[in-house]
Order: structure tokens, then C-alpha cells, then sequence
């Protein structure tokens, strides 16, 4: 008996086909989607919802291997911003400010040194806060943060983890997505590595499979000055590598040592120096 | 000249007695096997016995020297009717030491004295309160735990029984003997307290469940975790205390006792929370141990009894344990750091205490004395920074040396070679200069001029130089100490 096309009296197939697409990103996120905006519109229009959603995974990595610093610097900046409120140092600061916790296996952070309480203040983010997890093992990291971010205890979690395959991702996705906190992970430069190098597991010009809602690939640039030659805006190279329901990009960031905010750069630059001469914009159509 | 210290049940039968010298019990018998004493393995054997034995009470004491250092006591005092009582409890312990092939031999009574004496001579018997008298008066002296010289005094003198000693004037023998005699007879009839040593601090609070089948799953003991916290939490409430160390003995079916102790940082009364820390340590327990430095958790044939001992307590305000559901964030204050030490405390558990801390601020010049690592939950306010004296992102916990190209010996680099990589300088901000704190080290070491050094790629880095040029070397060295972001 051939199958007969299923038909619902009174309602018309299209209709049902939009209100079902209409319900999908429900169903991907669960909670009610809230989202974290960087305070540059040119940058928030490629984000959904107009910035990086809350409840979801969001990867930072370097474009090279001495990037690392930068893309940390990145991320830190990032986990200082959640929640939204101009950080306050010192004794008046207001007793609910929720911690952030920072998880790294041993060797994940190993050859750049450790996290310094002192730097942190320059980006925003008040040392106090801080809880710091070293683990033995990348294993143990991933529990770590699962748990932390299950606990909804933290204003956001960030970690630092050499290898994410896609089912860990999908499991970090997940908590993030039911606690609605944001999960910030350090990725080492090599994910982008083309399916030539990593030795025919995966096809060609695939880039390793990840749930994160988006990756950033953060590259060092020259920072701004004042007239004295004192550094008072760090500043980055940031590319929107993929972007889960938004358009992948590539800015000049800045960050503001003093007001603790993210601004662009482009003006002083200029396109043409805001990109690096390595950088491949085969990626950015790849990427998505 | 080598004596008998203990013999088994063969030698005795054939006539040998400990104290023989051993020329003496080899000519008694001419098959005698002997091994050389090893007090420390039996004190140890006697230690893990008195283990053992806190399955029945937590207050278990084992003998010292002076009471022959061959048995144990236990204040059953609050426990025996958990077996239906004190002869139920004595067969329950005879049959799982007979299992254990350990002869031995029971008696209970009111009084720590009493009751050795009896377990020495009239084994197997249960004494009431207020029957010392009646039931030691017919014992030999020796059943007094005194000592070889004062037991050979009263032989001489003509004392044999206990009896003999009980109802005679104190003063002649207080001038005679040492305080060792009145003491002893007045501990064993109970008109003065005798201080038992335990093998463990009994807790306060304490509850233990005994298993009808051995456990070894994982799951199963948390569940019992929680059923015994259940038990412990109506009391902590009544005194107004929460928890503020546990712990949890598992009781072997082959004798083994494994203790787990876990600490919390904030008084709990919390059943689910506690579970969770049990449930997270034992599964540190278990993982391989190739993977961590803990000590792995053997189940061995499984658990027969389980006992949740709360080993310290803290004043705790009452109604706090409801605000946890009641209140949001908004609400209370404290409920964030409440679940902010629960969240610490369960991946401490799990991960090894060191391995969870915050940063704490020290008022130090030097950068790698200006903050130290606190455990836990200690929120410690830091200053805020110094536009003027930017510090890194990551230090490195020794600084790395650099080979630097400088246009003037004390002027800032101009190119840098760290880990193999020569880095041109773009700008350089400093120097920053830090001398040594010389109050705190007798050795002066070199004062520190340090710069924030920008690369031709954009790469911030944080050099220093050592030793000021001319003044302190004439060859200054240079170190990469921090990255910024």
C-alpha cells in the first residue's frame, strides 16, 4: 500500500510548517533566550538577540599560539561583563556580586603562567570574585564545569581545555542552556587545523565539530595610547569565526582599562589594517 | 633470657605458661614451633580490632599497657538496645569475632574495672549496676589490674581474694602500698570515674545503621548517607548547630573499617547537600587511582553497617536551612554565599582541597608576593588597580630569562629573544622600578626595573631588567615575567 500524504482538515500545510519552524529555537535553548551585548552595534547585529546568548557556549581562541594571552585577556573581559553593571572595586562593593569561576587542567594554561589577581582588575573583572579550579585532568576540568555551571551559582564559568569533542560540547551546551549562564571556553589555536593535517579522521576543510554557540579567534594587535605613551585601551583582533543564527565577522576591539568597556577601533585603523595579512577570509565564508 | 609472651590453646594443653623461659617450655614439649614477639603489629592488629569495633559503639577504647594491652573496651552505654541488650550485644560480638578466629573472651558491667576483671576470670557474664562488690569479692587479686610488685606484696601479706581487701580500713593501706591499690579498687566498684582512652573522639552526634545484606555499590551507600543524616538533623536542629566536619565509617564484612572524613566550609544541616559530598568524594574514591593521588575506596566482600559521625559543629541561625528554597538571589544575600560554599565544597570533594582557591591580596612591592592563594571561601577586598603600574594577565611562577638588545645598558629593550623567539619591541612603556624588600631576607637581591613591552605582532609583554646598571652589575640580566592580555 503506497504511504498516502498525511492531511489535517481545516489547516493548511505551510501554516503548520512555519509555526513549527517558529518553535525551533525554543526547543534548541529551552529558557527564555537572554543575551549579553558587547555595547557596539556594528558587532551585536551579527550576534542574535543582539549579543551573546546567555545560556550557551561560547569558544575564544587564539589565532596563533602566542595569541594565547590575548584570547585570555578576551575572555576574561567577556566573564567580567556578565551580569551587566559597572564593576565596582573596594569595600562599598555591593554584597551580591556574584562570583566567577575560572576552571583550567594543569597543563592547559601551563606555558603562559597562571592567572595573576593583580591583571585582573584591568579587565573589568574584580579579583574577589574570582574562584580559580585547577584540575589534574581535562577530565576532571570538564566535571568541573559542568558542575559549577549546573549550580547556577556563578555569574558565568570560563575554562580552559585542550580537546572538546562534539558530544562534550553538546553536554556543556546543554548546562549552560538549562542553568542560563554563560560558558566561556579557551580553545589552543589549533582547532582551526584543515582536515589535511588532522591525519584523515575528519573530512576535508571540516572544522572540528563543536555545539558552541559561537567561536572567536582572538589575535593580539597594538594597543591604544594617550599622548604619554601609557597603554589605556588594549586591543584586539576579533574574529567571529561561527555563529550560531548570526553572521560570522571581523572586528578591531577595544577594551577600556578605566571604563571597563568594549569600543571599536576601525575608525583609527582603518580596514585594511584591521586585518592581519595571514588572516585567510576563506574562513569567514567557511565558518557558521 | 627469652620467655613465653603468649601461647595458643595446643601449648597451654601442654602445661606451658606465659612467662616460662623458653629452655623450660621446649623441654615441657618437644614439638614446640616459636616465633619472636612483635608488640607494635599486635598494637597495630589491636587498633584495627578497636575500629573495627566503633560499629557498636563510637566510644571504644583499647587497652593500654597497664591493663595488659590485650583487649578492648567498650562504653555500650546508650547502644546496647540497639541489639535488645547488653547479653544480645555481647553474642552478636562473640559470634562475628569467632568468624573473625579470634578466641575471645566477654563480659560487661557498670564499671571499666569490673568488667576487665571479669572478661579475665568469669567470662561471659553480664553484671548490673551496684553487683561489683558481691560478684569481685570471690575473684583472686589479680583480678584488681595491679601491678606484678604490688600483687606479690599482698600474696606475703596474706591477701588472696578480693573480698579479703574490700571492707578493710583505707589508711594502713594507703601508708603501705602506692595510690595504685584504692585506685584500682575504686574504680572497679565505681566511687571513682576512670577516663577511658577512645581510639576516636566519640562525636556528639552520631548515627549508624547496620546492613541485613552487605553493600557495595556506590549509589546504595549514599543512600544510607542520607538516611542517617536524616536521623542526625532532628538533633543538630533541637541544639541549634550545623555541621561543620563529618565522618562516615564504613564497616567491612572482613573487618576492615574505612573512615572518610569531609569538612565543609559553612555549618549544613543540608540531607541533599551532605549526600552530595559523600557521593562526590567516594567517586573521587573510585576513580583510577593513576589518576589521582587519593586513596582508592576497596569494597572488598561489601559494608555490613555504616555509621554518620558529625565530628564538629557550629552555631548555626535558626530558619536558615528554609531560606535556601524560599529566597532568589534578590532576596537574600546570604543565600549566595550559602550556595556559593556548597558549590566550593562539592568540587573540593571531589577534585582534592588544593585544587579549588581564591586569590587574596598581600600588601607587597614584589609582584610574585603581591597575592597568595586562599582556600575556600574567603573573600578578601582587593585595591584597585593602578593605571600608572599596569600588572599581566599570566605570571609565570619562576621569571623566564630573555637574551635583550638594548641601545643603553639602563634603557629600554629595543629586541628580545624569549623561548627561541627574537621579538622586535614597537613601544615600551616603564621603567617601573622595584627594589627588593630588604626587611624581609637578610640577602639583598638586585632591584627590578620593569617594562610593558609591545611586539611588532601586538604581543604585550612584561620584562625586567636585574640590577641596576653601574650601581649593582655591570652585566644586568633580563627576565619575561608576566604576559598581558
Amino acid at each position: 500500500m503506497p504511504p498516502s500524504p498525511v492531511t489535517i482538515p481545516g489547516r493548511d500545510r505551510a501554516a503548520i510548517v512555519d509555526e513549527l519552524r517558529g518553535l525551533l529555537p525554543r526547543m534548541e535553548s529551552g529558557a527564555p533566550p537572554r543575551a549579553l551585548p558587547f555595547g557596539l552595534p556594528a558587532l551585536d547585529a551579527h550576534l542574535p538577540q543582539g549579543g551573546l546568548t546567555l545560556g550557551a557556549l561560547h569558544e575564544v581562541a587564539p589565532a596563533a599560539p602566542g595569541d594565547v594571552p590575548a584570547a585570555f585577556g578576551f575572555l576574561v573581559a567577556l566573564l567580567a561583563r556578565h551580569p551587566l553593571r559597572p564593576p565596582v572595586f573596594g569595600k562599598d562593593r555591593a554584597p551580591t556580586n556574584k562570583p566567577v569561576l575560572f576552571v583550567a587542567s594543569a597543563r592547559a594554561l601551563a606555558d603562559h603562567g597562571r592567572p595573576y589577581g593583580h591583571g585582573f582588575h584591568r579587565l573589568g573583572l574584580d579579583p574577589a570574585r574570582l574562584i580559580l579550579v585547577e584540575t589534574q585532568t581535562a577530565k576532571q576540568a570538564l566535571w568541573a564545569m559542568e558542575e559549577a555551571v549546573r549550580s547556577a551559582v556563578p555569574a558565568a564559568v570560563g575554562g580552559a581545555i585542550e580537546k572538546l569533542d562534539l558530544k562534550t560540547s553538546q553536554r556543556l551546551q546543554l548546562a549552560a542552556g538549562d542553568a542560563g549562564l554563560p560558558l566561556f571556553l579557551l580553545r589552543p589555536a589549533h582547532t582551526q587545523k584543515t582536515g589535511a593535517q588532522e591525519a584523515g579522521v575528519q573530512e576535508a576543510g571540516v572544522q572540528e565539530a563543536s555545539a558552541a554557540a559561537t567561536r572567536w579567534r582572538i589575535g593580539a594587535a597594538e594597543a591604544a595610547r594617550d599622548r604619554f605613551g601609557l597603554v589605556v585601551r588594549t586591543r584586539w583582533h576579533a574574529r567571529l569565526e561561527r555563529c550560531r543564527n548570526g553572521r560570522p565577522g571581523e572586528w578591531l576591539v577595544e577594551f577600556d582599562h578605566a571604563a571597563f568597556r568594549f569600543s571599536l577601533a576601525a575608525a583609527l585603523a582603518g580596514p585594511a589594517l584591521s586585518r592581519r595579512p595571514d588572516a585567510q577570509p576563506a574562513n569567514l565564508r567557511r565558518a557558521g | 633470657m627469652p620467655c613465653v609472651a603468649a601461647v595458643n590453646a595446643a601449648a597451654e594443653a601442654d602445661g606451658i605458661r606465659v612467662g616460662d623461659t623458653l629452655a623450660d617450655a621446649r623441654a615441657k614439649t618437644g614439638s614446640l614451633q616459636v616465633r619472636a614477639a612483635d608488640p607494635a603489629a599486635d598494637d597495630a592488629a589491636l587498633k584495627q580490632l578497636a575500629l573495627w569495633a566503633t560499629r557498636y559503639t563510637p566510644a571504644v577504647a583499647p587497652w593500654d599497657e597497664t591493663n595488659g594491652a590485650d583487649g578492648l573496651f567498650l562504653d555500650v552505654a546508650g547502644a546496647s538496645h540497639l541489639f535488645g541488650g547488653e547479653e544480645e550485644l555481647i553474642a552478636d560480638l562473640a559470634a562475628r569475632l569467632v568468624r573473625f578466629g579470634l578466641p575471645a573472651q566477654l563480659a560487661a558491667a557498670a564499671t571499666a574495672g569490673a568488667a576487665w576483671a571479669l572478661a579475665r576470670l568469669r567470662p561471659a557474664t553480664t553484671l548490673a549496676a551496684g553487683e561489683e562488690r558481691a560478684a569481685l569479692a570471690p575473684l583472686p587479686i589479680e583480678a584488681l589490674r595491679l601491678t606484678a610488685a604490688t600483687r606479690r606484696t599482698l600474696r606475703r601479706l596474706g591477701f588472696r581474694r578480693v573480698g579479703a581487701l574490700i571492707d578493710k580500713p583505707r589508711a594502713p593501706f594507703a601508708a603501705r602500698f602506692e595510690r595504685e591499690l584504692l585506685m584500682r579498687m575504686d574504680q572497679a566498684f565505681g566511687r571513682t570515674p576512670e577516663p577511658l582512652a577512645f581510639i576516636l573522639p566519640p562525636p556528639v552526634y552520631h548515627s549508624l545503621r547496620y546492613l541485613m545484606e552487605p553493600l557495595v555499590a556506590r549509589e546504595a551507600i549514599v543512600a544510607v548517607v542520607r538516611r542517617l543524616m536524616q536521623d542526625i538533623v532532628h538533633t543538630l536542629t533541637r541544639d541549634g548547630v550545623g555541621a561543620r566536619a563529618l565522618r562516615l565509617a564504613l564497616y567491612g564484612v572482613d573487618g576492615g573499617v574505612k573512615s572518610i572524613d569531609v569538612g565543609v566550609t559553612r555549618p549544613t544541616r543540608s540531607i541533599p547537600f551532605v549526600a552530595r559530598l559523600i557521593e562526590l568524594k567516594l567517586e573521587r574514591m573510585t576513580e583510577t587511582a593513576a589518576e589521582t593521588t587519593a586513596e582508592p575506596l576497596d569494597a572488598g566482600f561489601g559494608f555490613e553497617a555504616i555509621g554518620l559521625a558529625i565530628t564538629a559543629v557550629e552555631r548555626m541561625e535558626p530558619g536558615q536551612a528554609e531560606l535556601i528554597d524560599g529566597f532568589d538571589e534578590t532576596g537574600a544575600p546570604g543565600w549566595l554565599d550559602e550556595r556559593c560554599a556548597e558549590l566550593i565544597d562539592g568540587l573540593a570533594q571531589r577534585l582534592g582541597p588544593r585544587c579549588v582557591r581564591r586569590l587574596a591580596p598581600v600588601a607587597s612591592h614584589l609582584p610574585e608576593r603581591a597575592e597568595r592563594p586562599v582556600a575556600r571561601n574567603d573573600r578578601a577586598p582587593w585595591p584597585a588597580s593602578d593605571e600608572a603600574r599596569p600588572r599581566p594577565l599570566l605570571m609565570f611562577a619562576r621569571a623566564e630569562p630573555a637574551e635583550v638588545m638594548a641601545q643603553v645598558p639602563e634603557g629600554p629593550p629595543r629586541r628580545f629573544r624569549w623561548r627561541g623567539v627574537l621579538h622586535g619591541v614597537a613601544k615600551a612603556q616603564g621603567p617601573e622600578r622595584i627594589a627588593t624588600e630588604w626587611w624581609r631576607s637578610g640577602a639583598s637581591a638586585p632591584t627590578r626595573d620593569y617594562y610593558l613591552v609591545e611586539d611588532e605582532a601586538g604581543r604585550r609583554f612584561w620584562l625586567y631588567r636585574e640590577g641596576l646598571y653601574a650601581r649593582e652589575t655591570v652585566a644586568p640580566r633580563w627576565f619575561v615575567h608576566g604576559l598581558f592580555a
